[in-house]
């Protein structure tokens, strides 16, 4: 390799890194693999469930934020296992964590807030 | 300045040009009137036929369209309530009025994706997995379309071509093992990247990016 090549190629990946823009903003943990784990088997609901916590958790012990939606991803979790309470306090999380959610979250809190004979979630539909 | 030297500046200035100006560049004024701060991801048409491809693929698209800096709706609540409400089939939502879903979840705009191609091909014994799809993100606003993007990734497991017999027998091991289980995670996540980093083409910095607003130079 001569000098001039040495000298070109980090210059070249230069620009070619110039061109796509990456960061991390947030820890994500282990959502990623575990929505496609809950998607390839749906009995995985346990797991997604863990590492929705394990997110929440993280971020709580770093005094990070917790990414966008997973505070309600994990409610809704609860939710469908009855847990309303617990998902209404989620939700309430995700609302104050992020304005943009309010009106899903306050429909949903409102869903949750609705004693029904059993313990599936209906969404209300207006 | 002799002949060669004037044409090796000549393509090192091209080269940069590259970036900064020469690429197509999407027209982001729509974009811009609206400036939306939140995105819904509704269910994925599927055209493909591989049943499992937009489930899978929903998995990977949150956290790309996060770390531009946006509100992202949780994905998989929201494919939940959708499917209670009586809107899992994405076809139709895809037809339907993004209004409609401003209303129901407060979302400044919706995204929707089309999966063209989830495939493995397998020519003797080379395999290439594709990946083709397509985004469109319109307002829930005014229904205007706000950006669009079209990605086609294609992989080819390595060629391994120093073992004559014995080489030949590891590609067909290899194809036989992408056959069985194909990996398109990898593939759907470089389209994300390609579709929604790149300057020019890609997604404006979300309002929890600081270059929000400010990067009009590059989007």
């Amino acid at each position: 390799m001569s000098l001039r090549t040495l000298i070109l190629s980090p210059l070249i990946l230069l620009v070619a890194a110039g061109c796509v823009t990456q960061h991390q903003r947030y820890d994500w943990g282990s959502y990623d693999p575990s929505l496609y784990g809950y998607y390839k088997n749906p009995a995985d609901a346990g797991e997604l469930s863990a590492s929705l916590k394990a997110v929440i958790d993280a971020a709580s012990a770093n005094k990070a934020v917790v990414p966008p939606g997973i505070y309600a991803e994990y409610g809704y979790l609860q939710l469908q296992q009855g847990k309303n309470s617990a998902a209404i306090d989620l939700f309430k999380q995700e609302e104050s964590h992020w304005p943009e959610s309010k009106v899903f979250m306050d429909r949903m809190i409102k869903v949750a807030s609705t004693p029904v004979g059993g313990t599936t979630p209906r969404s209300a539909a207006p | 300045m002799n002949f060669t030297s004037k044409i090796a500046l000549l393509s090192l200035v091209t080269l940069f040009a590259g970036c900064a100006s020469r690429p197509p560049r999407y027209d982001y004024s729509q974009f811009r009137t609206e400036g939306p701060r939140s995105i819904l991801v509704v269910p994925v048409i599927n055209k493909s036929i591989d049943v499992n491809a937009p489930d899978y693929f929903l998995a990977t698209i949150a956290t790309p369209l996060a770390e531009r800096g946006y509100y992202v709706f949780p994905i998989n609540m929201v494919k939940s309530v959708l499917a209670d409400d009586g809107l899992s089939d994405a076809n139709l939502v895809h037809a339907g009025d993004p209004h409609r879903l401003g209303e129901l979840f407060g979302t400044d705009a919706v995204m929707y994706i089309s999966i063209e191609r989830w495939d493995a091909k397998y020519v003797v014994l080379a395999t290439t997995v594709t990946v083709e799809l397509n985004y469109t993100l319109k307002s829930a606003h005014t229904g205007q379309v706000l950006w669009k993007n079209h990605q086609i990734v294609a992989y080819q497991p390595q060629q391994n071509n120093g073992g004559g017999i014995a080489g030949l027998v590891a590609n067909a091991i290899a194809a036989a093992i992408t056959k069985a289980a194909p990996d398109y995670m990898p593939l759907a996540r470089q389209a994300n990247s390609g579709a929604i980093n790149v300057k020019g083409m890609g997604l404006p910095a979300g309002p929890y990016d600081s270059l929000f607003g400010k990067d009009s130079a590059d989007y």
